[in-house]
């Protein structure tokens, strides 16, 4: 019996459906009006930090090589007789997979031929087949995968920083592994994580478009089998308060240096709240948005140029806030950030500025609801975080200049914080 | 399908309008073009200048200010090539007036906004501010410099410029970056003048804006450009390539090596057989079902993308690898293999149907976000006919094989460019 609750939002004036399969998976569809196209995403809350695990009861903790939750997406694409590429090949849906810190997810978009895409996608994704050949074939494209990423400034920047500010954290770690770490991958490892996490009820599946509940569900009747619950334990040492190093550098061929600075924050075995995250995003704004006047003065004095920006960086058991860009003086930059925190944490937001960038966060929140897309992948990271997607904006109308002004003392400690620079030899 | 309406403001300037309420964002952009000329360098400053301050908001933060102030609204600029014409993009988007919380109407601010940032930017008597002119050429300049940060742009960018040797489409990036060091604050002046006086200019609103709103504006914004002389944009087709050429480059500390192999594809102007050379190009290199994701990458390992791009304003088709450097001639010959296969009709009528499904499938939903709306029709802004998505798929599914097959016997490769790490060297 599926249990089917209707969730809508009154300014938005949209609604979708959640839905708890028979099987134990969750179902999200969220149909939107004169759309000819569906985007649907499949996922685990399985991604590449899930590196130490017990699975079941009686299971005994067991380590896995780096990069593993990124072959398996790849692999899974694979079966005995016809792989998922081929056959989405016969109904023109595009798709695609990505593997993040904390997830793995499965998709396609189409116009037409939805319900046999849609059979397709959860056949594949619950049918495994690995054999030593087929591992072996992908070791040399992920390689190649690999050195395409090393290459990135940018991707090396923020990995370059992660180490510098976590000891024992598995988010430093490349999530596709490093050439050496895949090699000892093998397809018995491969079915024994696959067991692990692609249990339905550790997964979800979310729908948005053209669709209805009912197509979903026929889809979602036929081929999903009832899956028993299995605990899963992840086991992460526990991580310093302090960063490793203040300061950390790598080589490469960049036109000039790149840095990313990010300021710890102490969050324990937790994940921050929806409010706490956007607290961050309007405090990051203030600070240092293009608006604020360190980023006005920062640009004219030529400290950065236009690929500035900031972000809040979080998930289970790490947080941090983060500034990247270019700068021939990332050291100044540094000190200019650090003043302007210090200040703000003294004499307080202003609440006019406050109430711009949270009009800001509105509009844009509301524009977030127009891309099949966008809307299919909010509603699994929502559900995957533990919120709920509409939730956001009653959440963010509650925020007021106090909760700001509170974050940016507790979560923000200037003594505590990390640079990486990606730089020219 | 949505209600597409278009229609001339003035001679060279085109509003295109989609009246939809679908969406909870309306979204507006001003795409000017001209030919690739002496010009260049400013116009690259000028990008960067118009999209940061005005008359009106001569200041990042209040120029900011204001794109925030409308309730969270995105902006965005842009300048590239157009075939041999550049492209200036200015675009906004922004939240629908129904969801304005004070009773204001966000939309039509930010048209008048829009169009502000063209018509009055930040000069006096005959010259930009020169402040804003210096930092402006540093943000270009570093902009440009730092493209060599993404190898996989950087060799193709390469590549374009040592194939396209002669041919406005190959800028030489050198004297880009040189011109730009050189540019005046009066200079940029002239340019700017020459730019909105010469240009062809697409209007491209989706979304809630009436059109009688908009063209009304663009209207008045045309009366109040000076000398509006607007010239025809062309583009010149090399059909078909002598002797393979090829070039090798290294750089210090790369990992992977990049390979990119430029092919004439015998197309000779932008409308000739376009849907057949579109599926030829997806069956040799496009999406997961193709000869060159299959052969290049599935059976041989030998990369993680290999994939093929037709350029229609130019009739030219990349492909792009990231490979080992000892890899080199397993991939460069597989590569060539794979389009002999499609010059001599072995590929199967599944991979053709596969081509044919994803790319209909593909175009029937262009009309499903804002931005793909405008960039779907402003990419069709001097077309004498506009099309919509769906018949755009219904001319993909009408392609045959024997026009495939034709398509493929016309192309052929012109230049080869290796971009690898010193290290790497054998």
């Amino acid at each position: 019996m599926n249990n089917i609750k209707e969730i809508k939002n009154e300014i938005l004036n949209e609604k979708y459906y959640e839905i708890d399969h028979s099987s134990g998976l969750k179902i999200f569809v969220y149909p939107k009006e004169n759309y000819s196209s569906c985007y649907a995403i499949f996922g685990t809350k399985y991604g590449s930090t899930d590196n130490c695990f017990k699975a079941g009861k009686n299971g005994e903790y067991i380590t896995v090589p780096e990069g593993i939750a990124h072959f398996l997406e790849h692999k899974l694409f694979e079966s005995e007789e016809r792989g998922a590429f081929e056959r989405y090949s016969e109904t023109g849906a595009s798709a695609n997979a990505y593997t993040s810190f904390d997830k793995t997810c499965y998709l396609f978009s189409c116009t037409g031929n939805f319900s046999a895409s849609l059979e397709i996608l959860l056949d594949f994704v619950t049918s495994p087949y690995f054999t030593p050949e087929t591992v072996s074939k992908e070791q040399g494209i992920i390689g190649q995968e690999i050195k395409m990423t090393n290459d990135e400034p940018s991707w090396a920047s923020l990995f370059t920083l992660l180490k510098a500010m976590y000891k024992t954290h598995p988010v430093s770690i490349d999530i596709a592994g490093t050439v050496q770490s895949i090699s000892e991958i093998t397809a018995d490892l491969l079915y024994e994580c696959y067991n692990a996490f692609y249990n339905l009820n550790n997964m979800a599946l979310a729908v948005a478009g053209n669709v209805t509940v009912e197509e979903v569900l026929a889809v979602a009747d036929k081929i999903l089998k009832p899956s028993e619950e299995k605990q899963i334990e992840r086991k992460f040492e526990n991580e310093p308060k302090e960063v490793v190093s203040r300061y950390a550098e790598k080589h490469l061929d960049v036109s000039r240096p790149l840095f990313a600075i990010g300021y710890k924050e102490d969050v324990g075995n937790t994940r921050r709240t929806l409010k706490q995250t956007l607290e961050s995003e309007i405090m990051l704004d203030i600070i240092a948005g293009k608006t604020s006047a360190l980023y006005e003065k920062m640009m004219e004095s030529g400290l950065v140029n236009t690929t500035f920006y900031s972000e809040y960086f979080e998930g289970l058991g790490y947080g941090a806030h983060i500034f990247s860009g270019e700068s021939e003086n990332p050291e100044e930059v540094r000190r200019r950030i650090d003043e302007e925190i210090l200040r703000l944490q003294s004499e307080g937001i202003d609440r006019r500025e406050f109430e711009r960038i949270k009009k800001k966060h509105y509009g844009k929140f509301i524009m977030g609801f127009d891309d099949v897309d966008a809307v299919a992948n909010f509603l699994i990271n929502d559900y995957f975080n533990g919120d709920a997607s509409f939730d956001g904006l009653a959440v963010l109308e509650s925020i007021t200049v106090e909760d700001i002004n509170r974050r940016l003392n507790e979560a923000i400690d200037v003594n505590n914080s990390s640079m990486s620079v990606i730089k020219a030899e | 399908m949505s209600n597409v309406k278009y229609n001339e403001t003035a001679d060279g300037i085109r509003l295109l309008c989609v009246n939809t309420g679908k969406f909870k964002t309306n979204f507006i952009s001003i795409d000017l073009f001209a030919p690739i000329g002496e010009d260049l360098p400013a116009q690259y400053v000028l990008c960067s200048l118009l999209a940061h301050t005005s008359r009106d908001y001569p200041t990042f933060k209040s120029f900011n200010s204001k794109v925030e102030g409308l309730y969270g609204a995105s902006f965005d600029s842009g300048i590239g090539s157009y075939g041999d014409n550049v492209r200036l993009s200015f675009c906004l988007e922004l939240p629908d007036d129904r969801f304005a919380l004070y009773k204001d109407t966000p939309s039509e601010e930010a048209v008048d906004f829009l169009i502000n940032i063209l018509l009055n930017p930040l000069c006096k008597n005959g010259r930009f501010d020169e402040e804003a002119a210096k930092r402006e050429i540093r943000f270009t300049l570093e902009d440009l410099e730092a493209k060599k940060n993404d190898k996989r742009a950087y060799a193709l960018s390469r590549l374009k410029q040592l194939m396209c040797e002669g041919e406005k489409y190959g800028v030489d990036s050198e004297w880009l970056e040189n011109g730009v060091r050189d540019v005046t604050s009066e200079r940029l002046f002239e340019a700017y003048k020459n730019l909105l006086s010469t240009a062809q200019i697409a209007v491209t609103a989706c979304g809630t804006l009436s059109q009688d709103m908009l063209c009304e504006k663009i209207t008045a914004f045309a009366n109040n450009i000076e000398n509006r002389k607007p010239v025809k944009l062309t583009s010149e087709f090399v059909t078909g390539a002598g002797e393979i050429r090829y070039f090798s480059e290294s750089m210090k500390m790369m990992n992977q090596a990049k390979l990119v192999i430029g092919f004439r594809s015998g197309m000779e102007n932008d409308t000739d057989s376009y849907y057949a050379y579109r599926i030829m190009t997806d069956v040799f290199g496009g999406g997961p079902y193709s000869r060159l994701f299959t052969n290049v990458r599935e059976k041989l390992s030998l990369c993680y993308y290999c994939g093929a791009r037709l350029i229609r304003q130019k009739g030219i088709i990349f492909v792009q690898s990231g490979i080992e450097k000892k890899n080199y001639n397993k991939a460069l010959d597989e590569i060539l293999n794979q389009l002999a296969v499609m010059k001599n009709g072995e590929f199967t009528d599944e991979e053709l149907e596969s081509s044919k499904k994803a790319l209909a499938d593909a175009y029937c939903g262009v009309e499903d976000s804002p931005m793909g709306v405008c960039t779907y029709y402003a990419s069709q802004c001097f077309a004498d006919e506009i099309i919509s998505g769906e018949e755009e798929a219904q001319a993909f599914s009408a392609v045959t094989r024997e026009d495939v097959i034709k398509c493929a016997q016309k192309t052929a490769a012109d230049s080869v460019y290796l971009l690898s790490g010193e290290e790497n060297d054998e």
